[in-house]
């Protein structure tokens, strides 16, 4: 302290009673104090946040790991002629062949309801797994194959540890007897806990056990292609338009507001104008991706415009005056040189866009794409429904077997969200200039 | 490049309304609507029907009974559809909006019963209520406690202050929002029911008795839980003193969870409500577009999917899903008026 | 003209300043008019919304001589330089009146199109600002736009000469394919620099083109602008009196938006007619 005396100015020592030096040394304690609360603000928001998730995901894996196993009964099915005649292979009996495997596997079982009981342990799956085989190998008909067949959603999820076994027999999905039987089945080697493809391959199902999100998810790539081929040009277009060209006055001032508003617009309302315009006036199909496309068209477009608009605001003018100064045309400056610019953040806005689409349900609620729908939608009019609307219509459903598979296909949600966001990390890459 | 994609895009977007217009004037599939009670059960049907029949899987959206309804009578065509699930029967006012817009041939297929229970968590006794009960707990508007003629704001806390039998436990209903038709059904059989052991009430003018028995308290003692019955289940687990109102699937479901109330000392069984004993049931419908048998394909394979005994018969697979079976005779009328069509007549 | 020539003593002399044209005088003094223009510019306003920022300037731009602009900030210079290739049009609120004229044609006239006139008279700015592409992407982009070149040889040629004339060649010919962003900041403007030429205007306006570059770039920059003068006419508005006394043949003073005096660079800066470019060029303001 005493040699920076020494070195102050004279004509300084006279003008202030206090030197700037001791005034900032006195509250400079102070403010590394507040710096390193704002910092610790900072990193508890991020833990926090952080754990938030981690609770989140915690959760859902947890509860829904599980789903990707499924329990599998082996049975000797004998393919019998007998009932097996006739020319429609479609219709023959072929829940009688399963019982009929069943009860050989118990033959001291007696009596209507215990029979009754005995065929619920295999999944009426089982029935049409043997039809595909047959009307696959109509040679194989006389002999007696092996099959391995879903079980029932209740013999699943006892086998998963999600029913309890001791509590009283009235409270259990399954009584002793059922009990006793799935013992002696694991004891014989004819449980198996194998990869759950049908949750992967096959469409809705009101049985647990036969229940897939392919249907969903097929229903999601075609909804939100209509969505992506229209809402991103659209989006663009409209976005050059406003930023580059459009003169400034009322009208564009009015139009702007709006697509701010639009933004903001709760999106069951979307789906009430797509109900009113895409379905009563275009006649166009209910419960069809294109229709969704269409409605989710609508929601994406104000965050895309907006993204794409402020993306283009963030290109530089020294790029637009050098494109100018050279005798580009307006619009070969636009293309050549903004738009490459501010493709990132367009792509940036669209993805978020599409995100958001990917996780809506209500507009679809109202042009009927809340739906049980079996088959697997090959097209962009075939009815179909969305993942989210399926993790909705699974958590509703009774069986206690959904909820597992309702945490399965939050997760088949998130992992689609996860590749959409690395495509779009991707393709940022590769648009974005790196100098 | 940049062509390339200007085509491709043009070329989807042609291909996409070509089909569109193709699928339109063809739809191959039966569309089904309506309730959401109804919705479990027909969805089973409607895979039944589309693994076996060789015919496309219905597609089955639940709308509720009222605006299943308004879809069904909007109009005969291929974009209105073809089916419609009600928790209630069809009203004379939707029966003639129908008739307006050229719906003229509607069947009417009863399915079976439902019955709404009242259930809380094993931890607790199961409840022993009476309609009466339910009726003074859950009522906006209840009898004067003193005993004169008139209407008072609900003033009981706990279930002892209902009725001196029952435990003192404060009063906590979880069930569904007005919107749904479960709610509507409980208000009609339990609330009514319940209302209607107060004479003077009884004698009260159609409109004000309604009002009474069909306005539920909003001082929180309801909680509008929403319409996931799931969500109820879970909540009456963590809180064993809560009640909650829901569909017998549910319950019959979670069984190692919950418990149904009994309601003028019958238990909420699947024998009890299929023999008619349980007060609080309903029965459930859906109806059939005529005009669209045999332009749409599949609806009477549909029909004959749906009455056959291996579905809503009492061993047959609707049973296992909770669904109440009727008795056999009305199995039979209503299976013979489904397969020749016969249409609905309201006065 | 009468008083440029009283002003015989210097500029720095105080005596002198009695014989110089009073400050509150603001009619232009001096050569505005040159014998062979190719640019020339008659009674130019130039307003942004109601204010007027260049106020009746009229003076000619000669064939291959390099005129400076120079002036405090806020003259208007940089303004009037962006007038004469109309990059002001983009700008909503600005407006110009008066005429400019290349070689005789009005530039503000509707039957002329910006696009052949920007590519006749190009523009190097303030900062350079290559376009995010390789250098040999920046330089070939005016002629493929303007269909100066047909085929990749024409190009490459194109791209070799240009680079060649701003003395850039020696130093990016072993990496044409690198970005243009990647260069040091004189080598940037002096890539401005051959993009611009590569059209091959007639007239090259800079706009205080060495303002963002060390002494060592800016010499490098200024030789080259000596150089460019042989075939290009060329406008330079600059803040530095030492580069327009370098590089120019001509000097022309503004101050808020009038301009004060014209004339040739060696007489401005040793003779000022007027009283505010005396006090300018001695550093009393500015």
């Amino acid at each position: 302290m005493s040699d920076s005396t020494i070195n102050a100015p004279a004509s300084l020592a006279a003008m202030p009673s206090k030197r700037t030096i001791d005034v900032v040394n006195a509250g400079l304690a102070k403010r590394y104090r507040a710096e390193k609360r704002f910092r610790i603000y900072g990193v508890t928001a991020i833990i926090l946040s952080l754990c938030f998730l981690t609770l989140l995901f915690v959760d859902i894996i947890s509860k829904g790991y599980t789903a990707f196993w499924q329990t599998k009964v082996r049975i000797d099915v004998h393919l019998d002629p007998e009932v097996l005649q006739g020319e429609n292979l479609q219709t023959a009996d072929y829940p009688g062949l399963v019982k009929k495997s069943i009860r050989n596997l118990f033959p001291d079982v007696q009596g209507r309801k215990d029979r009754r009981l005995l065929n619920g342990i295999v999944s009426s799956g089982a029935a049409f797994q043997i039809r595909d085989l047959v009307t696959a190998n109509p040679d194989r008909i006389g002999s007696t194959v092996q099959l391995w067949v879903p079980a029932d959603d209740d013999v699943d999820m006892l086998m998963k540890g999600h029913m309890p076994r001791d509590v009283p027999e009235d409270e259990r999905r399954l009584n002793d007897k059922q009990l006793a039987w799935i013992d002696q089945l694991q004891r014989e080697g004819r449980l198996q806990k194998t990869f759950n493809r049908i949750l992967f391959t096959v469409g809705d199902s009101r049985e647990p056990e036969l229940a897939g999100i392919m249907g969903a998810v097929m229903g999601s790539v075609y909804t939100l292609l209509i969505t992506l081929v229209l809402s991103f040009p659209i989006g663009v277009a409209t976005a050059v338009y406003l930023e580059e060209f459009a003169p400034k006055n009322p009208w564009t001032d009015l139009v702007e507001v709006n697509i701010n508003n639009l933004a903001a617009v709760p999106s069951i309302v979307f789906g009430l104008l797509g109900l009113a315009v895409f379905l009563n006036f275009f006649g166009l199909p209910r419960s069809a991706p294109l229709v969704g496309g269409l409605v989710l068209t609508l929601m994406t477009l104000p965050t895309i415009i907006i993204a794409s608009r402020a993306a283009l605001k963030a290109v530089p003018p020294s790029v637009r005056e050098a494109a100018l100064g050279i005798g580009a045309s307006k619009t070969q400056m636009v293309t050549h040189h903004v738009l490459p610019l501010a493709l990132p953040g367009m792509l940036t806005g669209t993805i978020i866009g599409m995100a958001q689409a990917l996780g809506e349900t209500a507009p679809l609620l109202m042009i009927g794409m809340v739906a049980f729908i079996v088959d697997i939608p090959g097209g962009f009019t075939d009815p179909s429904t969305v993942l989210p609307v399926q993790i909705y219509l699974w958590a509703d459903s009774p069986e206690r077997a959904f909820v597992e598979k309702t945490s399965a296909a939050i997760m088949v949600l998130l992992a689609f969200l996860m590749t959409m966001n690395a495509l779009a990390v991707f393709l940022r890459k590769r648009f974005e200039r790196r100098w | 490049m940049k062509k390339l994609v200007v085509i491709g895009i043009a070329l989807i977007a042609l291909v996409g309304f070509t089909s569109a217009l193709q699928a339109q004037s063809a739809r191959d599939y039966i569309s089904i609507v309506g309730s959401s009670t109804v919705y479990p059960f027909a969805t089973v049907v409607a895979e039944q029907f589309g693994k076996t029949s060789g015919f496309k899987t219905p597609t089955i959206e639940s709308t509720g009974s009222g605006g299943g309804l308004k879809l069904f009578c909007a109009g005969v065509g291929v974009e209105h559809p073809d089916i419609t699930n009600a928790s209630r029967r069809i009203k004379k006012s939707e029966f003639d909006t129908c008739q307006q817009n050229g719906v003229k041939d509607i069947i009417e297929v009863k399915i079976g019963y439902d019955g709404i229970v009242m259930a809380n968590s094993k931890k607790s006794a199961p409840m022993k209520l009476t309609r009466k009960d339910i009726f003074m707990a859950l009522a906006k508007d209840v009898p004067d406690p003193s005993g004169a003629e008139k209407l008072v704001p609900n003033p009981y806390k706990t279930w002892k202050d209902v009725n001196p039998d029952l435990p003192d436990k404060k009063i906590v209903v979880l069930g569904p929002p007005p919107t749904s038709g479960t709610r509507d059904a409980f208000v009609e059989l339990a609330m009514e029911g319940g209302a209607k052991k107060f004479d003077y009430v009884k004698n009260l003018d159609k409109k004000m008795f309604k009002a009474t028995a069909h306005t539920i308290r909003e001082d929180g003692a309801y909680v509008e839980a929403g319409e996931n019955d799931n969500l109820i289940v879970q909540k009456l687990e963590k809180d064993p003193d809560a009640l909650g109102i829901f569909g017998f699937s549910f319950l019959d479901q979670n069984a190692d969870k919950i418990q149904g109330s009994f309601v003028d000392g019958v238990a909420p069984t699947f024998d009890a409500i299929a023999a008619g004993d349980y007060p609080v049931s309903r029965p459930l419908y859906f109806y059939v577009k005529g005009a669209h048998v045999g332009s749409i394909p599949g609806i009477d394979a549909y029909l004959k999917e749906f009455t056959a005994e291996k579905a809503w018969g009492e061993d047959g697979y609707l049973s296992d899903k909770g669904l109440i079976p009727m008795p056999d005779e009305e199995r039979k009328k209503f299976a013979s008026d489904a397969r020749s069509l016969n249409p609905l007549m309201l006065q | 003209m009468e008083a440029s020539q009283t002003a015989v003593n210097g500029a720095a002399s105080a005596t002198a300043s009695q014989l110089l044209v009073d400050r509150s005088h603001r009619e232009t003094i001096g050569q505005q008019f040159v014998e062979n223009p190719r640019m020339t510019c008659r009674n130019v306003d130039v307003y942004y919304g109601d204010k007027r920022a260049i106020n009746n300037v009229t003076l000619d731009i000669g064939s291959n001589e390099v005129i400076a602009m120079i002036g405090p900030s806020g003259c208007g210079k940089s303004t009037f330089l962006r007038c004469l290739n109309r990059m002001n049009d983009y700008i909503d609120i600005c407006r110009v009146e008066g005429e400019i004229r290349l070689d005789g044609q009005n530039i503000y006239s509707g039957e002329v199109d910006v696009v052949p006139l920007r590519a006749m008279i190009g523009m190097v700015f303030q900062k350079p600002n290559p376009f995010p592409k390789s250098i040999y992407d920046n330089i070939a982009y005016g002629p493929k736009i303007h269909g100066l070149v047909a085929t990749k040889s024409e190009t490459d040629e194109v791209v070799e000469t240009s680079l060649k004339k701003a003395g850039l060649w020696e130093e990016v010919k072993d990496r044409l394919d690198q970005p243009g962003t990647g260069l040091s900041g004189g080598q940037q403007q002096r890539l401005c620099i051959a993009r611009t030429i590569a059209v091959n205007p007639e007239v090259i306006l800079m706009d205080e083109p060495c303002s963002a570059l060390d002494p060592i770039a800016t010499s490098v920059i200024e030789d080259l602008i000596d150089e460019l003068r042989e075939q290009y006419t060329i406008a330079i508005v600059t803040h530095s009196m030492q580069q327009a006394s370098r590089v120019s043949q001509r000097t022309a003073y503004f101050h808020l938006g009038d301009l004060i005096e014209v004339g040739t660079t060696d007489q401005i800066f040793t003779r000022p007619g007027h009283q505010l470019t005396e006090d300018y060029i001695t550093g009393r303001f500015g």
